[in-house]
């Protein structure tokens, strides 16, 4: 009967450790979120390469919530010390009211370990040294107005900022980070939020990337909306081509003259632009592709998982949440409209010789932005091509929302 | 109220800052591609008046039937662009067009402003959905 009785109380403990006596409601509720999300990366391809290890991360620390467990310090007894087998000759001491305690520490999980390099503003800026690797600013070259487009687009983040305050849900520097998702710039809005409102980081990056991978579905409409079949119908003249030595220098007076005028976005610029200068320069062929492959790779996996494990669900499952997701998809579709308008403001301008899709591009989710101005565009007219037109503004964005950031973060981080 | 002015502040700082900075940059692309193009061209005019002839220009009737259209110039014969390139450039000028009225004027080399993979890549990024 008594080994009944200690078979009993072992399977209860065992009960009590394990995932089903530990986790409350919230994380099941996270885990299905996890799910979908899964599904809608996997099956519906939406960003699969950001959305699967963030949804991946979301699930495992929900099941497992000790993987972001941060590392302690226990002070123990010279007796516990030897009732756990640990040799107290190895440990510091700290003496209290004359008792010698050792002090024990406890390691954190491994995401803890992963997610230092999103708490201190790592990954963001080496995720930007890959994409300048990829970006071909040609088009932005040949075509230099189109940094307004992109300048345009960036005003979708302030007005958010403005509604985000007047809400009176948010501080102002949590109103600067989730304003900062209009910008549609999954590593801007990371770098910002986790030095303004790192509280926010898991809903906001959620929020930020989820609208990323939901530009085909959500800016058509909006484009429709606001320009006339003739204005969408107009056929751009053909870019000139870009010589390689003003490839070159391009990155190099971009970085001089944003670092020097606002210093907070150099981190993110200064990256973006060191890859540029990586792959124009054509000498370094093989830390270019490095970055733009291998690191790039590992720093999105890095990136993923501990920004999806970041949303718990006591933290994720609240008002605040919902009110980011709201607010994130309304500076998102202000951000395009804006580059819409604005665009509509240029085709007037030159006499109706630039088409007012290209302005939505100006949102920097490259190169989807772009795609889907050439797919709207070519609704109307089969025949034209405005991808490289629409990149101008699209690789402009990149560069205005970094920018934006460092206003918000110059501002709002003293 | 408080956190209202500064908002409106930062909203006035931010269009400020980001229009200027990217103002800026536009100036700045302008003027040194100017330069840039200005010294290359210069370079070039030299070659350019060496390589004069290297031009091909081809006169071509409205292309009905672009396939049945045989390029016949004295530069044609330099070997520059050979007459079944010029074939397919008309046929794919007809198949954009179809029956809108138009005319090859000429056919002219320009030099790649990109390479064979990065136009590969614009290419599949054109591709439909």
């Amino acid at each position: 009967m008594e080994i009944l009785q200690q078979l009993w109380q072992i399977i209860c403990h065992l009960m009590e450790e394990s995932g089903f006596g530990k986790l409350s409601w919230e994380n099941y509720v996270m885990v299905g979120i996890s799910f979908i999300l899964m599904y809608l990366a996997i099956k519906k391809q939406f960003e699969p390469l950001l959305l699967l290890p963030i949804a991946f991360g979301m699930c495992l620390v929900n099941l497992f919530p000790g993987i972001m467990g941060l590392p302690t310090t226990e002070m123990l007894t010279e007796a516990e010390m030897l009732k756990r087998n640990l040799d107290p000759s190895t440990y510091t001491t700290t003496v209290v009211n004359g008792m010698t305690y050792y002090n024990h520490t406890e390691y954190g999980g491994l995401f803890y370990y992963l997610y230092q390099g999103v708490k201190l503003g790592i990954y963001p800026p080496l995720i930007f040294l890959g994409i300048g690797c990829m970006t071909d600013f040609g088009p932005l070259i040949a075509n230099p107005k189109s940094f307004i487009l992109g300048a345009a687009a960036q005003v979708g983040i302030f007005l958010t900022f403005i509604i985000a305050t007047a809400m009176g849900l948010f501080s102002p520097q949590e109103a600067g980070s989730i304003a900062i998702i209009g910008g549609a710039d999954g590593p801007t809005a990371i770098f910002v939020t986790t030095k303004l409102a790192p509280q926010l980081l898991g809903p906001i990056a959620v929020a930020a990337y989820s609208y990323m991978a939901l530009v085909p579905i959500i800016q058509p409409p909006i484009m429709r909306l606001l320009t006339t079949k003739k204005e969408r119908s107009v056929v751009m003249g053909q870019l000139r081509p870009v010589s390689k030595l003003e490839r070159i220098l391009f990155p190099i007076i971009v970085v001089v003259i944003v670092a020097l005028l606002l210093p907070d976005a150099a981190p993110l610029v200064g990256m973006l632009m060191l890859g540029n200068l990586f792959k124009e320069s054509g000498v370094v062929d093989r830390i270019n592709k490095t970055a733009q492959n291998e690191l790039m790779n590992i720093i999105t996996i890095f990136l993923g998982v501990t920004v999806g494990a970041t949303a718990t669900g006591t933290v994720f499952l609240t008002l605040q949440t919902a009110g980011i997701i709201g607010l994130g998809l309304f500076a998102f579709c202000l951000a395009t409209a804006c580059g819409v308008l604005f665009g509509k403001i240029m085709y007037a301008a030159t006499g109706g010789k630039v088409n007012p899709l290209i302005g939505s591009a100006g949102v920097s989710a490259v190169p989807m932005a772009a795609r889907i101005s050439q797919k709207v565009g070519q609704e109307e007219n089969p025949g034209n091509f405005l991808l490289m037109h629409a990149m101008g503004p699209n690789v402009a964005g990149v560069i205005g929302s970094a920018v934006a950031a460092g206003v918000l973060l110059s501002v709002l981080g003293k | 109220m408080n956190n209202m002015t500064e908002a409106f502040i930062l909203l006035l700082a931010g269009f400020v800052v980001v229009f200027s900075v990217l103002i800026v940059l536009i100036a700045v692309v302008t003027i040194y591609s100017k330069i840039i193009t200005s010294i290359q061209n210069a370079g070039k005019k030299k070659k350019e008046a060496r390589n004069k002839n290297k031009e091909v220009v081809v006169s071509a009737p409205p292309a009905k039937a672009p396939t049945a259209y045989v390029p016949q110039t004295q530069d044609e014969d330099d070997g520059e662009i050979p007459g079944e390139i010029i074939a397919v450039i008309a046929a794919a000028v007809d198949a954009v067009y179809g029956e809108k009225k138009h005319r090859i004027r000429s056919v002219r080399k320009t030099r790649a402003s990109r390479s064979a993979w990065s136009r590969a890549g614009v290419l599949d990024n054109t591709r439909p959905f």
